[in-house]
């Protein structure tokens, strides 16, 4: 007991140069706990972002490429889809569900998504979780939208509103189409994906905006979309080519037999791919970054832990008087040797309680913003018990770290005895 | 009350001739003993023997009946705590504790001293502030930052160190040298006063003979050990 009074006496007593040390190491634990966590839950994001999906389809290119067009909205895929290649793969066997996708135009910066009335229904994130809506509908017409959660919240758009598509990537596109403004039908809600950040029109009205036939509604065509015939009452029209189209089947049995049929598609060079697989060697490819990263951090608590090293070392030698002071009213070398290991453990224990206090603090700003910037849906949850590992690990590096000078101070004691050799 | 026989003390076994070799020495309890000579005559050294810091290569060294040559080293770690009161020369104080702390610290690391010091005062503290008191240290200092004390004002709370639970043995390694004359004496005169109310033996260690008249006993290092 008097060691552990005497050890926190000498710590708040030398509390300036105890106060840095132990921030340089509460810094570190932050920067450790806070990659750790943003990586976990960037992986879990990530692997959330498309699930119930059996194929993606899209021109021949990279697997990875695929995906990230078509689901990340990342990058441009240069080649489409027939749609009498679609057509057909549409009806083969075992296929449940498709859903076309026409990727390329944008507005104010935000995707825009060509797809029918069924991405609603059977497009899915995270653990199976469908889309819903926070506001309105689907889209019943030509000329209506449905918005990501972000892309309302960040343009200020509402149920109603009337907006303006343009052809091509990029905020300032030449190609205005102000003729053909969409209404605001249906909001969705937050969802953590790009999905969030997209704005879904009839895969028929991209052509429109594209100054394309501009006479679907003359077709006479059999869909089953068809409930309330109007002007525009069809929703894909027969455009010549979509960007993607996503597959659910009945059984995942199919998966690998239709996938291996649409790989050799002879008419069109076509790809699919499994999203799940293709998420996982996506993110294999970012381990080298996340290693990086962790290994970086860990540096990070070494140099906090030897920076401790150096402060107990230097002040060990001012405080030979003091160790043979308690020498001569008794204690016992050990007992130096615990005072001064005690010490960095408790500079090592606070250091970690105010890291994880500075981790919460840090995570719950930060939250939003890498939600909104990067889909990373951040969990102020309990630590982990790899997180509370870690921790462990410091603890124990600043206690193996503390034993350096708490050995010098037991053999100073020793050969010092009381006779101060300063 | 200390008893020394043949004792001899070296600090490596391949040294030619010992560090201190005292043939006999004896002292009584209560006594107030001066001992004195220049320095490298092995005052230090015996005064770590005494301490049971060190252990005699040779001979005999007991103290009231105890054979400190036999203990382990951890025994006369705990037999020092339990029975010796230090003093040293100066700079005797922890700088991050309160003069009261600092003088209770002296029998922290001792259950026997805590129960005497117990019989004497209801709490450690309130011996504390007795002992301080009685050493002419006012109530004002007791809890001040022991830095801002005077040299002198250190030397009595490291007195009332040594004297917290009543040890049978005061060791003092020139305890005044830091102070002026004037000091030195009524410092000297506060020692054996204590001293003298627990019945303790006192054993002072400095070069400075004009001290020696106020001693009841004074042992010349130099001539002790010439007598082989």
């Amino acid at each position: 007991m008097i060691l552990i009074k005497l050890a926190l006496r000498s710590l708040y007593n030398r509390r300036a140069s105890a106060f840095l040390t132990l921030f340089t190491i509460a810094i570190s634990v932050m920067l450790l706990l806070s990659i750790e966590r943003v990586r976990v839950d960037a992986k879990t994001s990530f692997s959330n972002t498309i699930s119930g999906t059996d194929l993606i389809v899209g021109a021949r290119t990279g697997d990875i490429q695929l995906l990230l067009s078509s689901v990340f909205r990342i990058g441009h895929a240069n080649n489409s889809v027939s749609w009498s290649s679609y057509e057909y793969i549409k009806h083969q066997r075992g296929v449940k569900w498709t859903i076309p996708m026409s990727l390329g135009d944008s507005h104010k910066g935000q995707a825009v998504l060509g797809t029918s009335a069924d991405y609603f229904k059977h497009y899915k994130f995270a653990k199976k979780q469908p889309l819903s809506f926070r506001d309105g509908h689907a889209f019943n017409h030509l000329n209506e939208v449905v918005l990501g959660a972000q892309v309302a919240q960040k343009l200020g758009y509402k149920l109603g509103d009337s907006i303006i598509i343009s052809h091509g990537m990029g905020n300032t596109s030449f190609h205005h189409h102000d003729d053909n403004p969409f209404t605001v039908v249906g909001i969705l809600n937050a969802t953590g994906t790009p999905v969030d950040k997209t704005l879904h029109i009839p895969l028929a009205a991209i052509e429109l905006i594209h100054g394309g036939t501009g006479g679907h509604a003359e077709h006479e065509h059999e869909h089953e979309h068809e409930h309330e015939h109007e002007q525009h009452s069809d929703l894909i029209g027969e455009p010549k080519q979509i960007t993607a189209f996503l597959i659910g089947f009945d059984s995942p049995l199919y998966t690998l037999q239709v996938r291996r049929n649409i790989n050799q598609f002879k008419a069109e060079a076509l790809l699919a791919i499994m999203p799940g697989v293709t998420l996982r060697e996506l993110w294999e490819m970012l381990t080298i970054i996340e290693k990086i990263l962790l290994l970086f951090s860990m540096v990070v608590v070494l140099v906090s832990l030897l920076g401790m090293l150096t402060t107990l070392l230097a002040s060990l030698n001012q405080r030979r008087r003091e160790l043979a002071i308690l020498r001569s009213v008794g204690a016992r070398p050990w007992h130096l040797f615990t005072l001064i290991s005690m010490e960095s453990l408790l500079t090592t224990f606070l250091g970690c309680l105010l890291g994880c206090g500075l981790f919460y603090i840090l995570m719950s700003l930060a939250a939003g913003y890498l939600q909104a910037h990067a889909g990373i849906t951040i969990t102020i949850a309990m630590l982990s018990s790899y997180e509370l590992m870690l921790i462990g690990a410091i603890m124990a590096a600043g206690f193996i770290v503390g034993l350096i000078p708490a050995t010098r101070a037991y053999f100073y004691s020793l050969s010092d005895g009381m006779s101060i050799k300063i | 009350m200390i008893d020394i026989e043949e004792l001899s003390f070296q600090w490596q076994p391949q040294q030619s001739k010992p560090t201190l070799a005292i043939p006999r020495l004896q002292i009584a309890k209560g006594e107030h003993i001066f001992l004195h000579g220049p320095s490298g005559c092995g005052k230090s050294t015996l005064l770590s023997l005494l301490a049971g810091i060190n252990r005699p290569t040779t001979g005999k060294l007991s103290i009231f009946g105890c054979e400190l040559n036999k203990l382990s080293n951890s025994k006369r770690d705990a037999f020092r705590a339990d029975h010796i009161g230090y003093i040293f020369q100066n700079f005797n104080l922890l700088p991050y504790l309160s003069p009261i702390d600092n003088v209770t610290l002296g029998c922290q690391f001792s259950k026997q001293r805590q129960q005497k010091a117990l019989t004497c005062s209801p709490s450690l503290p309130l011996e504390a502030a007795r002992l301080l008191n009685a050493l002419g240290l006012d109530n004002q200092f007791h809890q001040q930052n022991v830095a801002n004390l005077s040299i002198g004002q250190q030397q009595r709370v490291a007195a009332a160190r040594a004297f917290i639970g009543a040890p049978e043995l005061i060791i003092a390694d020139e305890p005044t040298s830091a102070l002026d004359t004037n000091n030195r004496q009524s410092f000297i005169a506060l020692l054996f006063a204590q001293a003298q109310a627990v019945n303790s033996t006192l054993v002072f260690v400095s070069h400075d003979e004009s001290l020696q008249p106020l001693f009841n006993r004074s042992i010349d290092l130099v001539a002790l050990q010439e007598q082989i």
